[in-house]
């Protein structure tokens, strides 16, 4: 795409453009019916401008030729202008530096439809053979491309560009006592597009596999016991933990909304075994699953370490609340659509893996449960959260006994983090999912697997 | 820009490619919205949006797609690419286009009074800062929508819209000092619906949002179950009308295509049956500000009475899913339903609850398929001997939503209507607390 000149001007302190184009892929089979089989582009320019402590925002669809860019421009500039009847404001600073370059994925070429309808094919006749008691199942293939390129008034001038793929198999069975459906469903994600993992049941076996024992095991599952108890969360959940119930209130615009962590800076907030991170990019040498290099407001991205050994550290910043707070910008203001304008967002956020091993914490709990898979999850400006669990077992003397049924873990993560006596040595990391604030974002998480007091959902 | 002549352009594309079926759909929309940061007013928005969404279907394979170059050239390469992926999928004889198809809704304002959303937005505002100053609007937003859309199909169905709506909602939190003197944080909540009328009752009045900033400033101090009830329980909840429109989601997700078409529907065989208490009436309100009376898959959508005395009165598949299970095709549009006023005063349904609380939201994962599900109740006050207390905190309740629904003791008088919805507080038995 052609680059533009963004300046700032007599009726603006701040300007920038984003040229955003989205891809998006998703097919999803249904019992061997591919029930949606979906392509969809969005192309739009839009542009934000700060005048006179007020923003104002304007997109439209298109690939950004310059009557486009010069009419959002003028037209953001216009409506930042029109706030001032609301009163004067001070005007903010924005600190930060401005990103100069471009960052791609270079994956391998997307898959035709009939190639990736050819993998979902295999996976439903893989499964319909192998496990013939399976009573349903489904499986869902999507893959979403973004590419913004920024200029801003601050010298900013970047394309960065975000590729991430996911399958979702889901088996569905009937509960052995009273023949009520039962499902269970295991996730993969990965970087780039459909093409850049492996879908075959060759390679997915396994995990498979394993998802129909567990499926198996959920058939005559028990009840989990109500109220405060000893859990095991495996690292897909303390991924989640990490994202939900610690990771929202530590954004910036939350914290400024009144998150309890506002006051908490310096104090601990967890075990000592407990450091967590929101990774802008690398990890241990590696690319993340959603690197972000620079923000949509041309910020250079850089980690943002929220817990270091237990004390709460610092949070996340677009220029605004950075300001605002009196701390420096991490590079995590991101839109999601093209007429998205940048919002507080996470990146690959991580609790630390520490040094346990997963059977050893097992091992160490006389009475409570593993939890080993969840659906959602949810967080509160208290820190309260709670997540799904669509697969558990009770733990008996060190040992893991029956399923139990779909419920619910929930508690302050503060006290949860706090009570975490062991922490593995492993990294699960997610990245298929999205998160849901104001706009959807794409997001990472992950972590190792944590051993914590926590509040079981049952009776 | 002409949506319908698109429209046709796209149908031709489609046909020049040798489509057997196709659908298009061309909608425009221009979003006006002032915005609310942290009790400030911070941004004006001005974005507009176009889609097309193409569906082909070529001896029984389909697919689909969306852009948003409408060029015809674009349109053309569309309708090219549509073909390949069609060929690429399984062959379905379910997969169809509507027929004979026609109407045109015209409704609501077409052109944001930006006045009437500046006088909203300080509306919003004074409210807050006189009556409920310890709250903080975190989130708020005054706007207005412009949505026009245009349907083609194959079989000769032309369905087109034009509406105009304003919205407002409100995200936040309360803080103030807790028993020793430090400062705590409530939960947040949110209220907000739509309107064809901004001019008429004061913002802050709408969709139950006044009640809502009212409570999050009593939901600074909290005690946790143990502290109110000594522990766990079974006792009734009073159900807010934001946390019936969730129970009620739950329902409608049983008689739509996913759960129909994959068999884990409850309520597959059970048209006609009563399968929640005889007090709950069910209803659309296909004609709600922003809602036109048209499904996906290009139908008009009737009124439609979903459950009558709690007896479910249809089940809601897309031509496509009935054409799959067999089952009657029962077109919906994208939102409206009502549940009708019952016969108890709200006080007096709070009066009547000997243990128990008034659930603001429903902090939970998706149910499993058997209905079975636990949750955290969110926004939520308890109830001792019939009198509303203290905010609840780290408060679950666990149940069977299938059997919430029977369990129906009272309906309000009382509604809250956001204009999707239109609900009233419903008071329900026998839940676990914990």
């Amino acid at each position: 795409m052609p680059q533009t000149v963004t300046t700032a001007s007599a009726t603006t302190d701040y300007l920038e453009t984003r040229r955003h184009e989205l891809r998006k892929m998703r097919m999803l089979m249904v019992d061997g019916n591919l029930t949606t089989n979906l392509r969809s582009t969005e192309a739009g320019v839009s542009a934000r401008a700060h005048h006179g402590g007020y923003w104002g925002f304007s997109a439209v669809p298109g690939a950004g030729g310059p009557d486009q860019v010069a009419k959002v421009v003028q037209q953001a500039r216009s409506n930042a202008q029109a706030m001032g009847r609301f009163g004067t404001r001070s005007t903010l600073a924005l600190p930060g530096e401005s990103y100069v370059g471009q960052h791609r994925f270079n994956g391998k070429a997307e898959l035709t439809p009939a190639e990736c309808n050819e993998r979902l094919q295999a996976l439903h006749s893989f499964c319909k053979q192998r496990y013939p008691d399976v009573r349903s199942t489904r499986f869902l293939l999507a893959d979403e491309h973004h590419s913004k390129w920024l200029t801003t008034s601050r010298g900013g001038d970047s394309l960065s560009s975000i590729q991430r793929a996911m399958c979702y198999v889901t088996l569905m069975s009937n509960n052995a006592d009273d023949g009520s459906p039962i499902e269970l469903n295991h996730n993969i994600s990965w970087k780039g597009s459909a093409a850049d993992g492996d879908l075959s049941p060759e390679h997915l076996a396994p995990h498979i596999d394993q998802l129909y024992q567990h499926l198996q095991a959920k058939r005559n599952a028990v009840p989990a016991r109500g109220g405060m108890q000893t859990v095991v969360l495996a690292p897909a959940l303390a991924g989640m933990l990490a994202h939900e119930a610690m990771g929202h209130p530590c954004e910036g615009d939350i914290v400024l909304g009144g998150a309890v962590t506002a006051g908490l800076v310096g104090q601990r907030v967890a075990s000592d075994l407990v450091s967590m991170v929101d990774i802008a990019h690398t990890w241990q040498g590696q690319e993340a699953l959603m690197p972000v290099y620079v923000d949509d407001e041309g910020t250079p991205a850089r980690d943002a370490v929220l817990i270091d050994k237990g004390i709460l550290s610092g949070f996340m910043h677009s220029r605004e609340t950075a300001e605002r707070l009196g701390m420096a910008p991490t590079g995590s203001a991101r839109a999601y659509a093209p007429g998205d304008e940048p919002l507080v967002r996470m990146r690959n956020t991580v609790i630390l893996p520490g040094t346990s091993k997963l059977q050893d914490m097992i091992a160490g709990v006389e009475d409570g449960y593993l939890l080993a898979k969840t659906g959602n999850g949810q967080a509160d400006s208290t820190t309260e959260f709670m997540f799904s669990v669509t697969l558990a077992y009770e733990i008996k003397n060190g040992k893991l006994g029956s399923a139990i049924r779909d419920t619910t873990v929930s508690g302050s993560a503060i006290k949860v983090l706090q009570s975490v006596d062991a922490v593995s040595d492993d990294m699960h990391w997610e990245g298929g999912g999205y998160c849901g604030k104001k706009q959807v974002m794409v997001v990472a998480m992950g972590g190792p697997a944590l051993r914590a007091r926590a509040h079981m959902g049952g009776q | 820009m002409n949506l319908q002549h698109i429209a046709e352009q796209a149908l031709a594309a489609l046909k020049s490619e040798g489509a057997d079926a196709s659908q298009a759909t061309v909608s425009t929309s221009a979003l006006t919205e002032l915005n609310i940061t942290h009790s400030e007013p911070s941004l004006l928005r001005s974005t507009q949006s176009h889609k097309l969404s193409l569906v082909g279907i070529w001896d029984g394979r389909k697919a689909s797609t969306e852009l948003s170059d409408l060029s015809p050239e674009s349109l053309a390469a569309a309708a090219r690419a549509l073909r390949g992926d069609a060929a690429a999928a399984p062959l379905d004889r379910a997969h169809a286009v509507s027929s004979g198809q026609h109407t045109a809704i015209t409704r609501g304002p077409m052109e944001a009074d930006l006045t009437a959303l500046a006088d909203a937005a300080h509306d919003l505002l004074d409210f807050r800062a006189k009556t409920t100053p310890t709250m903080n609007i975190e989130e708020g937003a005054v706007s207005h929508i412009r949505a026009d859309t245009q349907m083609l199909t194959s079989g000769g169905s032309h369905l087109q819209s034009t509406l105009g709506w304003y919205g407002i909602s409100i995200f936040g939190t309360a803080r103030g000092p807790g028993p020793d003197g430090t400062v705590r944080t409530s939960s947040f909540n949110y209220a907000g619906g739509e309107t064809e009328d901004l001019r008429g009752a004061p913002a802050h009045s709408r969709f139950g949002m006044d009640q809502t900033m009212r409570e999050l400033t009593r939901s600074v101090v909290t005690q946790g179950v143990a502290d109110c009830f000594g522990g766990k329980f079974v006792g009734d909840v009073v159900l807010t009308p934001m946390a019936v429109s969730t129970l009620l989601g739950w329902l409608q997700g049983q008689v739509s295509d996913m759960a129909l078409i994959s068999g884990s529907s409850m309520y597959k065989d059970k048209v006609g049956e009563a399968i929640a208490s005889p007090l709950l009436n069910l209803a659309s309100r296909f004609d709600a500000p922003g809602i036109a009376a048209l499904s996906g898959d290009g139908f008009v959508a009737p009124p439609l009475q979903l459950l009558q005395a709690g007896r479910l009165q249809a089940l809601t598949p897309s031509l496509y899913g009935s054409r799959k299970t067999g089952l009657t095709h029962v077109p919906t549009a994208s939102g409206g339903w009502e549940l009708a006023a019952g016969t108890t005063p709200l006080a007096d349904m709070l009066r009547g609850v000997p243990r128990g609380a008034v659930v603001g939201r429903l902090s939970m994962g998706n149910p499993a398929a058997n209905g079975d599900f636990s949750g955290i109740i969110k926004n939520s006050f308890a109830i001792d001997g019939g009198a509303v207390g203290t905010a609840l905190s780290e408060t679950m309740i666990n149940g069977n939503v299938a059997q919430m629904l029977r369990d129906v003791v009272s309906v309000s008088t009382e509604r809250i209507d956001t204009g999707g919805w239109c609900m009233p507080w419903v008071r329900v038995s026998g839940l676990h607390f914990s």
